[in-house]
């Protein structure tokens, strides 16, 4: 009795309030909107977010199962919600400058992201097989519509459309995968299916190991592993700079944390493991090599995340008990870096008047040196060059690997990190190289190089210091 | 009453419904992958999804488990929800395009 009221308490105080808090807050965003309130949209969605930041933070290691023990807000979730959180709140500092020109829906595109996110909370905290489904929904459902944010351009219709018809698609075999899961266990809950999977070593079970293929196929999807990628370079080309920058980040963010969460104590079969060695090689190589050839900025960024999907489902191999606070160091540092450089590629497109080849770089040393500084610290993150923090979070991830046994697949992995400073490399080229003839200059509103400038030191400081962002 | 129709969806051995559900689920994916008409391509969709639900609902009667009854009702209202807003990417598509066509979205390469 003594237990079940604690466990009462908790609910009541912790995660669940964060839960309605962001629901809500949603919900007046668009009552904002709707009355016209343009000024104060971002406003009050950043109060909300750091709100919302808090009560996560303020139970920290504090475990409650909620709603008859189908979410565990453990330090695992909460760590990972912080980071989802503090981006999106770097990214509604953006969206003020982004959205300045726009006339109308803009507090729909705030809301939506919001309900993103209570998704990703959602999938990052699962402890049974309905919430990952229903998580994983409520967190693509919206990115379709923001996808199509602009309702007059083709580009971001067919993005919209193409990630609508890929995503429900994978849905559809996440959800065979569960279903079939279900079948095998007669359960929905992990610990059960965990248990299920130990009793199981040795054996076999066909409907068991169906469901796992596809109910990872259905997660890989989210994650643009190959060969599920086929979506994120289209969809990150087509969709609004902000909604790339969010896709980019947080929902890749979430869908790694429900990736492991889901994975992390199953015994997995054989040819699961397989798969994964596979999937992870082939991420390394496509992700790289395609990257090569890019000349689009946001193209290019589509597939140096797919890579980046390569080095972190190498951390995913073997069971290791520091996966957990790797992928929480290479997935926050990640979403700096990414969502800084976003923003200098919008302020440069729009100089450019609309173009996103790496050309429009060109000058941004001679017109905003500081910005240039700062960009050639989150790309050269991204590579993975020492002191910056990309590199910690490799390193971390190869110790990992070779730990766990995976040599071959770690010296693919390491190659294929040194081929990937090549095209980063020819993006710095671009921002010092200086411009020969005159164009539109590239102009930095306050808000936007102060979020640059904490997304550049972060990747620095980080990376001196990586003791900072732990679990 | 409920009892009955447990007892009448047991009758049916379980392979038969895994192996319809399979059926449906393909019949479903391969539309998806095949046909060129977006309309279609949602009936596809919702085909699959609800192989699924028929799916669980075989595996909760054979388990004697209410649990996979349930989770038919949250997909039946994703699968809603999903198809709402596919509908209006359709919408804002044919605004565009004049067409509902998959053949159109060529203009993303790379």
């Amino acid at each position: 009795m003594r237990r079940c009221n604690n466990s009462f308490q908790a609910y009541r105080y912790t995660e669940m309030s964060v839960l309605v808090l962001l629901s809500v807050l949603g919900v007046v965003l668009l009552y904002l909107g709707l009355f016209n309130n343009r000024g104060a949209i971002a406003g009050v969605g950043i109060a909300g977010l750091l709100a919302a930041f808090v009560l996560v933070a303020a139970d920290w290691h504090l475990e409650s199962p909620l709603f008859n023990g189908i979410i565990q807000f453990d330090t695992y979730a909460r760590s990972f919600s912080l980071v989802m959180i503090v981006v999106t709140v770097l990214l509604f500092l953006f969206g003020i400058d982004y959205y300045a020109k726009v006339k109308e829906n803009v507090a729909e595109q705030y809301a939506l992201m919001v309900f993103s996110l209570i998704g990703g909370l959602l999938i990052c905290s699962f402890t049974n097989l309905v919430v990952l489904f229903l998580g994983i929904e409520i967190l693509s459902i919206p990115l379709y519509i923001l996808a199509g944010g602009k309702r007059d351009s083709f580009r971001s219709g067919e993005a919209a459309f193409k990630y609508f018809l890929q995503g429900s698609f994978a849905s559809g075999f996440l959800l065979m995968g569960l279903a079939l899961i279900y079948g095998a266990t007669a359960s929905f809950d992990l610990a059960a299916i965990e248990a299920f999977s130990t009793a199981l070593v040795g054996g076999q079970d066909m409907i068991f190991l169906l469901g796992l293929f596809l109910t990872i196929a259905g997660v890989a999807f989210k994650v643009a592993a190959v060969p599920f990628h086929f979506w994120s370079p289209d969809v990150y080309e087509g969709a609004p700079t902000l909604i790339t920058a969010f896709m980019s980040t947080v929902v890749k963010t979430a869908a790694f944390a429900a990736f492991y969460r889901l994975i992390a104590n199953l015994q997995l079969p054989g040819a699961v493991e397989t798969m994964l060695v596979v999937m992870t090689i082939c991420t390394l190589f496509l992700g790289n090599i395609v990257a090569l050839r890019q000349t689009q900025f946001k193209r290019l960024m589509a597939y140096s995340s797919i890579a980046h999907t390569g080095f972190l489902l190498l951390a995913f191999l073997g069971t290791d008990a520091r996966t957990p606070e790797v992928l929480f160091y290479y997935l926050g540092t990640y979403a700096m870096a990414t969502v800084g450089l976003f923003i200098v590629l919008t302020l440069a497109k729009r100089a450019a008047l609309g173009d996103e080849n790496i050309r429009i770089f060109r000058g941004l040393f001679q017109s905003n040196p500081w910005i240039a500084v700062a960009t050639l610290l989150m790309l050269l993150s991204l590579a993975g060059i020492p002191l910056t923090a990309g590199f910690v979070a490799k390193y971390r991830v190869f110790v990992i690997s070779l730990t766990q046994g995976y040599l071959w697949t770690t010296v693919v992995a390491v190659v294929m990190a040194i081929v990937g400073i090549y095209y980063y490399i020819l993006v710095v080229r671009e921002a010092f190289t200086a411009q020969e003839q005159e164009s539109k200059p590239i102009v930095v509103a306050p808000l936007n190089w102060l979020v640059i400038s904490i997304c550049g030191a972060a990747v620095v400081v980080l990376g001196v210091m990586p003791g900072l962002l732990r679990m | 009453m409920e009892e009955g129709i447990i007892t009448a969806i047991r009758i049916v051995p379980l392979e038969h419904y895994i192996l319809l559900s399979f059926l449906l689920f393909s019949i479903g994916a391969a539309g998806v992958v095949f046909r060129r008409n977006t309309i279609i391509i949602l009936m596809c969709l919702e085909l699959m999804f609800n192989s699924v639900n028929l799916l669980l609902t075989a595996f909760s009667a054979h388990h004697s488990d209410p649990r996979a009854q349930v989770f038919v009702f949250f997909i039946m209202l994703v699968a809603a929800a999903e198809v709402t807003v596919g509908l209006s990417i359709l919408v804002m598509m044919k605004r565009n395009v004049d067409s509902v066509d998959v053949n159109q979205l060529n203009r993303l390469k790379g």
